[in-house]
């Protein structure tokens, strides 16, 4: 049985993610086809043995309750521990940053009930395979206090701490002044022993429209789809009962990810195609992300775009963004050709 | 136990032979199909779509992928708190085992199966074919009917008429006679092997079969007949759709290539009536810019860096930089190596081509090559010689 307890906090805000958040939460953005961001760090506990995953969501968690579901989808629909999903209090003025004891402390009988010693605390939108085993082990071996865990120098928001101190952080907030998990770690003066766990391997945080573009290109790579997506650590998601893909004798696909059940058309270049979508004879889509069920009709050409879920593309449009300015087409909208005035 | 109103039974013991080498290790019902599928799965998901969802599941050759694979009927949706799928094989009583010995002798080694549930109707199925059928219209139509039993009939070509188990029947569909395979056929209304019996009749009559010891327990060849020599009001019920019993390795591949059609008589894409199968959960596809993919089906976790073309690809395959793949259709987890040449062949799964080796049946042969370890390694003997 693990020694270790999963957090995540899924309260982030990412302004700059703000187009593909309007009906959602940061952890439940669609990524790489066939995920949601959560996926990654939720897989990531479960392949390193966590058992015990609790969940606190802020804002718009409805697509993410959906998403996770019983947690059956990652084998955390067990009689003892599991999955939990601890939506907040209401708070107006409560901080977002990561492991925020006010929003911790609303469940405080979940940490003293369970019994594992150690808790990762982590963000929501990280994109790796890390083994939060390795993490502990480092974090045991320096007896840190709390150990980040970073990407060459830069902090991926996620901690190992111990129980027992996290109670005592949560309790004593009010006198010690700190606020969250990841403000202890960033305040200078106290004296607590902060350790660092570096991730060598492929790492995205995605806090932008441009990196969001720029790292699904990434999965393109095949050293960084090899890594992240393994055999033995696995990335869960939820299943959907897709059929294949099918490809017509139109078809036209280069340097691609496609997700299950698309029907491909047209011609589709360095992009990822997600679940359920359609593109259409005669279009063109280059350095696109074409999320689940958006369908772009015939003869259309589009060029880093980012179509959101359930848009429609109707016939002979064109659309062009750049990697910087990346184009973003909201859920469910509609674009259709400009009219022409004869 | 709460009581139903139909149970369904699928027969899901065949060896289906004639499909060789795919079918050592596993039954035919286990068999891959359709780039994602097993062929159970379209008789179970028409359960599940039709709202049956007390299905027993008959098993007796190789059953262990089988088993494994229905576990508790959550892909299906059939994890029910009342009813879901059992899997039943043969099993063994104070007189010693008894192995089915007949489709009959399985369903009334399971009368007590039934029993728990006192249904009304009971659905015999075959886990064999590859077709979308709503058995709730089928019942509706037992019931308006008032028959004693209910037989699915689907119209056969006439020259083909003799490869089927043809029904006899009046104007109205009632069922006269049963003709099994039979060389002068009177009509080609051929059974789907898709039985709704009343649950009393098929009771009675199972169990005056069990006693004839002369009879091969069989529901076309033992059980209709006792039917019909009691004067019993048997209906043929008329099927339109696609249907196709994928027993020979080159139906297989025919019902595989139907489904390439740009608008195929089995559609999977239909929202309205899925077909469930377990969800292997890999990552998409990757398509590199080397490959060139038409006119196919590729599922998750498959990396083509080769050409497809007209070709049923399953989870997890990988096709090398130069190979072409025609016609064909390859199963999970195969290994096509790199400048491979196949066509029209079935490569079944866990098998890997090495590269440069061509597979492609001789000028004039309309055989379909299902490709087999022993194949392989003396293509690559002779690759490298």
């Amino acid at each position: 049985m693990s020694r270790l307890l999963g957090v995540i906090d899924a309260a982030t805000v990412m302004g700059g993610l703000q187009d593909l958040t309007l009906n959602r939460s940061v952890a439940s953005i669609p990524f790489a086809g066939r995920y949601r961001f959560i996926d990654f760090v939720l897989s990531n506990m479960v392949n390193s043995g966590v058992d015990s995953v609790a969940i606190f969501p802020k804002h718009q968690y409805r697509s993410l309750m959906d998403h996770i579901g019983s947690g059956k989808n990652w084998d955390l629909d067990r009689k003892r521990d599991g999955l939990f999903f601890f939506p907040p209090n209401f708070e107006p003025n409560e901080t977002t940053s990561i492991g925020s004891f006010s929003r911790l402390e609303q469940h405080i009988e979940f940490f003293k009930r369970s019994h594992q010693d150690y808790v990762v605390i982590a963000s929501s939108y990280v994109i790796a395979n890390i083994d939060f085993e390795e993490a502990l082990a480092e974090h045991l071996i320096h007896d840190y206090d709390i150990t980040e865990v970073q990407h060459n120098g830069k902090s991926l928001e996620i901690y190992v701490i111990s129980k027992a101190l996290l109670i005592e952080l949560i309790e004593g907030r009010r006198s010690s002044q700190f606020i969250s998990v990841s403000d202890v770690v960033k305040q200078p003066l106290h004296n607590f022993k902060i350790g660092a766990y570096d991730h060598k391997d492929y790492t995205a945080i995605i806090d932008s429209i441009p990196a969001y573009l720029n790292h699904s290109m990434d999965l393109l790579r095949h050293d960084v789809w090899s890594r992240l997506f393994t055999q033995d650590r696995p990335i869960y998601t939820k299943v959907k009962d897709e059929p294949p893909t099918k490809y017509s004798s139109t078809a036209q696909v280069s340097n691609s990810m496609i997700a299950n059940g698309a029907d491909i058309r047209g011609s589709v270049e360095n992009s990822i195609v997600s679940r359920a979508a359609k593109i259409g004879k005669g279009s063109k889509v280059k350095n696109c992300v074409v999320m689940q069920k958006s369908h772009i009709g015939n003869d259309c050409s589009l060029e880093y775009v980012i179509l959101d879920k359930d848009v429609r593309v109707l016939d002979g449009t064109s659309l062009k963004g750049t990697a910087e300015q990346p184009l973003v087409l909201r859920k469910g909208s509609v674009r259709e050709a400009a009219m022409v005035k004869s | 136990m709460v009581k139903k109103k139909c149970v369904a039974m699928l027969l899901a013991g065949g060896q289906g032979s004639r499909l060789h080498s795919l079918t050592t290790k596993i039954a035919k019902p286990a068999v891959p199909f359709g780039g994602k599928y097993r062929i159970i799965d379209f008789t179970l998901s028409n359960c599940t779509n039709s709202g049956i969802n007390t299905v027993g599941v008959l098993t007796q050759y190789q059953p262990l992928v089988l088993n494994s694979y229905i576990g508790i009927g959550s892909a299906w949706d059939l994890d029910r708190r009342n009813g879901g799928v059992t899997v039943l094989p043969p099993y063994t009583e104070a007189s010693g085992v008894k192995w089915y010995s007949g489709t009959a002798n399985a369903i009334y080694q399971n009368l007590n199966y039934i029993e728990q549930y006192d249904p009304e109707y009971v659905l015999v199925l075959s886990g064999d074919h590859i077709y979308k059928m709503d058995y709730s219209e089928m019942l509706d139509y037992h019931i308006q009917n008032e028959a004693e039993a209910t037989i699915s009939v689907i119209e056969v070509p006439w020259d083909e008429a003799s490869r089927f188990g043809i029904m006899n029947t009046n104007e109205d569909l009632e069922i006269l006679e049963f003709d099994e395979k039979p060389a002068e056929p009177k009509n080609n209304l051929a059974s789907m092997g898709i039985y709704i019996f009343n649950w009393k009749s098929l009771q009675k009559y199972l169990d005056q079969d069990n006693l004839n010891e002369e009879s091969s327990h069989d529901f076309g060849k033992d059980i209709i007949p006792l039917f019909l020599n009691e004067g019993k009001r048997l209906m043929a019920y008329p099927f339109e759709g696609y249907w196709k019993d994928v027993g020979t390795v080159k139906s297989l591949w025919e019902a595989n290539m139907d489904l390439l059609e740009e608008n195929p008589g089995l559609n999977l894409f239909e929202h309205s009536w899925r077909i469930y199968s377990r969800n292997p959960n890999q990552p998409p596809q990757y398509l590199a810019a080397s490959s060139e993919v038409t006119d196919s089906l590729i599922n998750e976790g498959c990396v083509i860096e080769g050409k497809v073309s007209r070709s049923v690809i399953f989870q997890g395959v990988s096709i090398g930089a130069g190979a072409s793949v025609h016609e064909s259709v390859v199963m999970p987890d195969a290994v096509i190596g790199k400048n491979v040449t196949i066509t029209k062949a079935i490569v079944p799964g866990d098998i890997t081509v090495p590269d440069g080796v061509t597979i492609t049946p001789e000028d004039g042969n309309e055989e379909i090559i299902l490709v087999t370890k022993e194949l392989v390694e003396k293509l690559r003997k002779d690759v490298t010689a």
